[in-house]
């Protein structure tokens, strides 16, 4: 079987382990693309490590060095690490696929391979999940892997969802400068969402969205006429596709259009995942971007 | 032209054409919601615009109904009325009935070619709309319709046939004929008789008629003075020299043709190797008999030939046998203990002097009876003695259930009170007391029943007189029911009667056979009596040395008495699976067991029986020759031939059938249907094309 049909989501699905599946995308491409924002502020001494190339050579302990005849690298917690949390939307206009993976599942396999991505940098891991509020919050941690990956495991669809309350409480909660990772289908007005998540921005966090979305909502393929009906609200409005489907790619494209520009107008970085792309393929598609960004920085 | 169906109701189908309307105007519509993300961006749409839209691909839609409207008609088997479509075809449509003629007189010389040809030339010049029947006949007559009157399938049935070796009789042949052509709707019927018109298979009193207005045609395959050489009969007659059994051979050779055949060679083989030969000389439209000299005849079976000349016919030049050796019917006497030396004497002389079959006697007083003499006995007569006691009385007794034969002769020795009372039911009824017919100078007797297997040979005239026998004293019987009287004295009284006691016959004489108290054994028809008795309780089949083509062989039965039961390992074949190999060569099986185990000997030459699984040992060789009637081969007249099996007048009868021909021969030969169908078939094919047109356009628009 080759490598991308195993990152396939729909093959992903059929993995229990959250924990495998995340290393199992994660591993073959994990190089540390960004740096620790509190660079030699911490004490806490974490571990040794062999001098690598282009380490600070003040860095090197030379203690170990006189007794191994080696060079290796004292490490401390804040050195090279930073807090990284996911904010994971589970309302229920996520619980929608046309496939075999849910928008919320590969949510779901997004969060995790970002946490234990993440955690490979030796970042502290952390979770936040919400709909119309914060449901499971998990604080950063460097312990905190494993319980980030149950949560994610455990997560069911919530109800109604909004982005601006749960994230106001989310900025209320974050104390320290963060890696903040918003997982969401962004079914709001881009003013709306623009606001909630420059709160966390404003408050110096690194902020990243990433649009998860469907197929279906993006070309929109109905060709019968029906009733379609409001994951969300449960609403009920009779459609005919054939006369309403440009309108709606319209609109939609100029939702992406809108949500796109403002986010990157607002140093905010922006990604939208197809449900249908390949985990990985994603991946790689954002933490490439994101080198070229740091390099800018 | 109007236009009818043959199944009207079948037009309910049109309702279905709004199958396609309800496709049409309902399959767009859902009634289970669409589940989406978010409605944020779609508006709401009026429903009543979705009904505007509903029937798309009009054209689609018409093709599925019309595909609909003439599958229907098609079912209602549409005709049309007056249509020169089906009257032309009916008007001209002829009914052929081919007569075969595949007798083996059909392959002399280059008959059976011409007649092939003939066939081939009928078959040839048929029409497509007319219909053929072949008939083979022989001494039968089987009837060949090419499905869906396939005049190519037709035509190599021709080319398949070969002529059997049976004989010719055309009475089968033309009441099939006569069957066919009178079922036939057509209006013009044709005979064709393709024969060597063989006076032999002609029988003027046939009773089948073609029907008025057949136009029959003889197709004469024979040649204009035939000459053919046939062994036409064979007998065998056997002696015996010093315990050893001769055949001698007569054949009868007969010369069917116009010029004598002189220096004819006739010769003898036995088992494949030339014995004898002999040199006639015949006249024209002669016969003679040709004795061999006598052949010693081993314990087995043995092949005989008989072959004569040569000739364009050679299936009757040869006579093919199969002789065993006779094997002797034994007889046990058992006389009075007190009996004189010669007190069976005329019994022993009359078994004595038989030759086929011959008998072997054994006499012995009833006291020295041992059960072990039973064994090998056939037939076993009690003459004038008491029935034997204790273990051989019931040995006698269990001999008889189990099939042997038994004739208890009372004379003055024996009668009311000498038989044990346990043993009654072994005679035909009570015996009683002596009745004197001397004051009248002796009574006689006569035969009560003419068809019993014991008198069938005095049955015709000058064949045995039983009326000079006097009888001067008989024991009375009172008959019981079961018994059969086979004879009465002229007083009434009872002669001779039987009883079945189990698988065995009991025979009742009640008078003496030692010249005492009749004159019978004096009588001239003494002697074959005696001998009809004894093959009567002995079950005696005569071994028959050939069979003629065409006779029915019933396997469980026929060839146990062809000798199978003379050989131990045979004994059970009629219970054995049997490998038959025919002349030809052609082997198949035969089952054990099935209801019907019936041959019908179809070839002529030795059909070989052996037992499935029990290796190559031969169980049975029968010899089949052909019918020696089918050697003349004299002609009928064709003219007379003709105007016996033809109706005469109703030349017309063509012009009339026309006006009847049935609505469903019309419907047949229009074949409206057959039409319609491709038309739903094309119709169905643009229709898919069109859809899957329409399918891809609207993904590309969805995309």
């Amino acid at each position: 079987m080759k490598a991308s049909q195993f990152l396939d989501p729909v093959v992903l699905a059929r993995i229990d382990n959250l924990a495998l599946l995340a290393r199992t995308v994660v591993d073959g491409f994990i190089n540390g693309l960004h740096r620790s924002p509190y660079f030699g502020l911490s004490v806490d001494f974490a571990e040794h490590r062999q001098y690598m190339p282009g380490d600070d050579i003040r860095r090197v302990d030379w203690r170990v060095f006189g007794r191994t005849d080696r060079f290796y690298v004292k490490e401390y917690e804040a050195d090279t690490n930073t807090n990284f949390s996911v904010l994971l939307d589970i309302s229920r206009s996520m619980d929608y696929g046309t496939g075999k993976v849910t928008k919320l599942d590969y949510a779901r396999y997004l969060a995790a391979c970002l946490s234990y991505f993440s955690r490979q940098q030796r970042d502290r891991v952390g979770i936040v999940t919400f709909d119309s509020d914060i449901v499971d919050l998990v604080p950063p941690s460097a312990k905190h892997l494993d319980i980030v990956l149950h949560t994610i495991d455990r997560t069911k669809v919530g109800t109604v969802g909004t982005l601006e309350a749960p994230l106001l409480k989310v900025a209320e909660t974050v104390s320290r400068r963060s890696i903040l990772v918003l997982i969401s289908d962004l079914y709001e007005e881009p003013d709306t969402i623009l606001r909630a998540v420059n709160r966390l921005r404003h408050k110096g966090n690194d902020m990243i969205v990433f649009q998860v979305l469907d197929p279906a909502e993006i070309e929109f393929p109905f060709t019968d006429a029906a009733h379609f009906e409001d994951l969300e609200t449960g609403e009920r409005i009779p459609i005919v596709p054939a006369t309403l489907r440009d309108q709606y790619l319209k609109l939609m494209g100029d939702h992406q259009e809108a949500l796109s520009r403002r986010l990157v107008d607002n140093q905010i970085d922006y990604c939208q995942f197809l449900t249908s792309k390949p985990l990985d393929y994603a991946l790689f598609q954002y933490l490439s971007r994101r080198e070229r960004m740091s390099r800018v920085r | 032209m109007g236009i009818s169906f043959l199944a009207p109701l079948f037009l309910m189908g049109a309702l279905a054409v709004a199958i396609p309307v309800l496709i049409h105007l309902s399959q767009k519509t859902k009634k289970e919601a669409v589940r989406f993300p978010s409605l944020m961006f779609l508006t709401r749409v009026p429903y009543k615009e979705v009904r505007k839209q509903r029937i798309r691909h009009w054209l689609v839609f018409l093709l599925r109904s019309v595909a609909i409207l003439l599958l229907t008609v098609a079912f209602a088997r549409p005709l049309l009325e007056n249509s020169a479509l089906g009257v032309v075809g009916i008007a001209d449509a002829r009914e052929n009935v081919i007569m075969l003629d595949q007798s083996f007189s059909m392959s002399y010389g280059p008959r059976w070619d011409r007649a092939l040809d003939a066939a081939r030339r009928v078959v040839d010049g048929l029409r497509p709309d007319d219909r053929a029947t072949l008939i083979l006949f022989s001494d039968r007559a089987e009837m060949v319709e090419p499905p869906g009157r396939d005049l190519v399938v037709l035509r190599s049935v021709i080319d398949q046939l070969r002529p059997t070796h049976r004989s010719t009789r055309y009475g089968p042949a033309l009441q099939l004929a006569e069957q066919v052509l009178r079922e036939s709707e057509l209006p013009h019927r044709e005979a064709v008789i393709i024969t060597d018109f063989q006076k032999v298979g002609w029988d003027e009193e046939v009773s089948a008629k073609l029907p008025q207005g057949t136009q029959l045609t003889r197709v004469d395959v024979s040649d204009p003075d035939p000459v053919n050489i046939a062994v036409a009969d064979v007998s065998l007659s056997r002696d015996y020299v010093s315990n050893r059994e001769e055949v001698t051979v007569l054949a009868r050779i007969t010369n069917q043709g116009p010029e004598p055949a002189a220096g004819l060679q006739v010769t003898l083989d036995v088992d494949g190797q030339r014995s004898a030969e002999r040199v006639v000389d015949l006249a024209a439209n002669d016969a003679v008999a040709v004795r061999f000299p006598p052949v010693p005849l081993p314990q087995r079976d043995v092949r005989y030939v008989i072959r004569a000349g040569e000739d364009a016919m050679p299936v009757d030049n040869a006579y093919h046998l199969v002789v065993s050796p006779g094997a002797p019917i034994s007889v046990l006497i058992l006389q009075h203990p007190s009996a004189r030396a010669e007190e069976s004497l005329y019994l022993e002389r009359a078994l004595q002097i038989g030759r086929e079959p011959r008998y072997q006697v054994l006499t012995k007083r009833v006291n020295e009876l041992v059960p072990s003499d039973l064994d090998q006995t056939a037939a076993v007569i009690l003459n004038d003695a008491p029935y034997p006691q204790r273990e051989s009385g019931r040995s006698l007794r269990r001999y008889v259930e189990a099939g042997g034969g038994l004739l208890v002769v009372f004379g003055q020795r024996v009668g009311a009170g000498t038989w044990p009372v346990a043993m009654n039911d072994m005679l035909p009824g009570s015996i009683g007391d002596p009745v004197d017919r001397l004051a009248e100078r002796g009574g006689t007797f006569s035969v009560a029943d003419y068809d019993h297997p014991i008198f069938e040979l005095f049955s015709t005239p000058r064949s045995g007189d039983f009326s000079q026998t006097r009888v001067f004293r008989y024991h009375r019987i009172s008959q019981q029911t079961s018994a059969t009287v086979l004879a009465r004295y002229d007083d009434a009284g009872i002669a001779l009667a039987e009883v079945r006691l189990g698988q065995g016959k009991v025979l009742a004489w009640t008078s003496d056979m030692a010249n005492s108290w009749n004159d019978f054994p004096l009588q001239p028809v003494f002697l074959p009596f005696v001998h009809q008795v004894v093959q009567y309780l002995a079950a005696y089949e005569p071994v028959r040395p050939s069979r003629t083509v065409g006779q029915l062989l019933d396997l469980s039965r026929d060839l146990v008495t062809d000798g199978v039961t003379r050989t131990e390992t045979a004994s059970s074949s009629g219970e054995l699976d049997l490998v038959v190999t025919a002349p030809s060569g052609e082997r198949w099986v035969e089952r054990a067991g099935s209801p019907d185990r019936l041959l019908e000997l179809e070839e002529q030459g030795y059909y070989e029986f052996r037992g499935l699984g029990a290796g190559d040992e031969l169980l049975v060789r029968i010899a089949v020759n052909v019918a020696a009637a089918e050697s003349d081969l004299t002609t009928v007249d064709a003219e007379e031939f003709a105007s016996a099996i033809t109706e005469s007048g109703g030349a017309s009868a063509a012009a009339s059938l026309v006006a009847t021909a049935s609505p469903e021969e019309r419907e047949r030969r229009q074949g409206l249907w057959w039409y319609l169908l491709i038309a739903v078939l094309l119709v169905l094919v643009a229709e898919s094309a069109l859809a899957n047109r329409a399918g891809r356009t609207k993904r590309k628009t969805t995309e």
